[in-house]
């Protein structure tokens, strides 16, 4: 176990030491911002893909747990009612929390009524946002005043693109050995079984609708705090992080790059931006060919992407991690 | 202490205007293994549901060792040490054998699971998933989920289903020894004769929801309701 332990630490620093070191080895700008992005919208897919493994449960509305993070931080800005650090634990935990009540409601529901309530809430959010203008302008938006320092940063590391990749592959890593530790512990066995057969649970002894809902509130949270660091690095913040479209994007991510390993999505969600921007440069039907290749993915590789590279590691004798 | 382990009174499920199970009342002794027969649709698996906690009875009461646990839900029921295995296979597919096993004992107060695994043949099979077993193997895990733990009272609900005469008697056999090593009091849903006449003390016989007959498995075999009923003329 202990060996165990100091291999997957091992991994953890290495993938973290590598990735902060992709800035020097990019020159282009306009390649850097791309992966910012797609890093941001990394930790997004995770909390996806970690209900989808620990549920069983697709969510079509984690833009409104990304926009409860990112409108938290810009509203405390606008409102000057607390610290730019302290709204950023607030969406977070906000987030969580309307996760769990939802949770308790929403989570008795069968997987497909459980996805359009998840849907509904979150268009219901974006609504709420856009409507009412004296909150947050609505669909003008809102600029987030950014103290000169956050975390004991200059703020002008929170808008480059290249310190701010930095900052979101090491949170992203952060996140990813924290859902990895949780999956190895009881709890992760626990909602495994639960998502595998509710009923037998019950029947060893156990509740089930409580650690569903946990698994519910951490991946929200895992998607408030990508919202969260979207706002600071955007520095603006428009009714569109609530939209739908942005739930479905994650969860293409994470469709991509399969959600049987926690860092699937991660993966996914890299070569979604990837391929969109490679297919951007070609047509600007570009959304066509992502669809396309979405259902060449789920047909060929339903697994996903990490599901192919796990696949591989196995056929050359090696461990997936 | 009630002189019963286990106790139903008044056990009563409808659907629409069909009662599955009418006003049946069971007791079981400390340390006996009932046999439960009847014909198909005769309400055993009902009967089975209504003492485990699976849904919730229209009317009757449940008691464990004199404990009213009427209200509990099945994960209460087994945590006061009622456990139940089924009749269709309910597993978790996706995890290792030991790793269900273990989630089994960890919501228990003993461990037992070392015992268990080897009484029932899984240790050999501790990391493979639960999907890639034969289902043999399947049968026993899901009884092993049951047994994990020494609940005071187990209900068996045709633990041998799909498997060969040889491996039920097998089975039965096993689980008779078990049963006496741990003190555990069982009801058990059988098909095969040999099966129940070899391991149970006494018999409840359901028959269109209601019991028809109860005795020791000679008293029963020899009465004539029970030959024209259910036994037919294969055991006469």
């Amino acid at each position: 176990m202990t060996g165990k332990a100091t291999r997957a630490l091992g991994i953890c620093l290495a993938v973290g030491l590598a990735g902060a070191l992709v800035p020097r080895l990019i020159g282009s700008p306009l390649l850097l911002t791309l992966l910012t992005q797609a890093v941001l919208n990394a930790i997004l897919a995770t909390g996806v893909g970690f209900l989808v493994r620990q549920n069983g449960l697709v969510s079509f509305g984690h833009a409104g747990f990304f926009g409860i993070g990112a409108y938290v931080v810009a509203l405390s800005g606008k409102y000057q009612v607390m610290p730019i650090e302290a709204s950023l634990l607030l969406g977070i935990l906000g987030a969580a929390g309307l996760a769990l009540l939802l949770g308790a409601a929403m989570l008795r529901l069968a997987g497909v009524a459980f996805s359009m309530l998840t849907l509904a809430v979150a268009q219901a959010l974006y609504e709420l946002v856009l409507r009412w203008r004296g909150l947050a302008n609505g669909d003008d938006g809102i600029a987030v005043q950014l103290p000169r320092r956050i975390f004991g940063l200059d703020q002008s590391v929170f808008q480059q693109p290249a310190s701010m990749f930095t900052i979101c592959w090491i949170v992203l890593v952060l996140v990813l050995a924290g859902l990895a530790l949780l999956i190895a512990s009881h709890f992760g066995t626990l909602t495994m079984a639960i998502r595998e057969n509710e009923e037998r649970a019950r029947f060893i002894g156990y509740r089930t609708l409580p650690p569903r809902a946990v698994v519910y509130a951490i991946s929200a949270a895992i998607a408030a705090l990508a919202g969260a660091l979207f706002a600071l690095y955007n520095g603006f913040v428009t009714p569109d992080v609530l939209y739908w479209s942005l739930s479905g994007e994650a969860l293409v991510m994470a469709v991509i790059g399969g959600t049987r390993a926690v860092w699937g999505p991660a993966l996914g969600a890299l070569i979604f931006f990837l391929f969109k921007n490679a297919a951007g440069d070609l047509t600007e039907h570009w959304p066509a060919i992502i669809g396309g290749t979405l259902i060449v993915v789920t047909v060929l590789l339903p697994r996903g992407a990490s599901g192919s590279v796990a696949m591989l590691m196995e056929r050359v004798g090696m461990r997936a991690p | 202490m009630s002189e019963w382990a286990l106790e139903g009174d008044g056990l009563t499920r409808r659907y629409g205007g069909f009662a599955a199970l009418d006003d049946v009342a069971i007791a079981l002794r400390p340390g006996e293994i009932r046999g439960l027969i009847g014909p198909n649709g005769a309400g055993k698996s009902t009967l089975m549901d209504l003492l485990s906690g699976r849904g919730a009875p229209l009317s009757g009461r449940v008691r464990l060792f004199g404990r009213d646990i009427s209200a509990m839900p099945a994960r209460q029921r087994r945590r006061a040490g009622l456990a139940r295995s089924f009749q269709k296979t309910n597993i978790f597919p996706d995890l290792t054998v030991a790793k269900q096993i273990g989630l089994a004992t960890s919501a228990a107060e003993i461990d037992n699971s070392v015992e268990v695994m080897d009484a029932l043949g899984l240790t050999a099979l501790r990391d493979r998933r639960a999907a890639d077993i034969s289902h043999g193997d399947q049968r026993r895990l899901d009884v092993a989920l049951a047994l994990v733990g020494r609940p005071r009272v187990l209900l068996l609900d045709e633990p041998a289903a799909g498997l060969t005469m040889a491996e039920s008697l097998n089975l039965a056999l096993l689980l008779r020894e078990l049963a006496a090593r741990w003190q555990v009091t069982v009801l058990i849903v059988e098909h095969d004769m040999e099966v129940i006449f070899s391991i149970c003390s006494h018999l409840t016989v359901l028959q269109l929801g209601r019991i028809l007959a109860e005795g020791t498995p000679e008293q029963v075999r020899s009465m004539p309701e029970v030959i024209t009923a259910y036994l037919g003329s294969s055991v006469a």
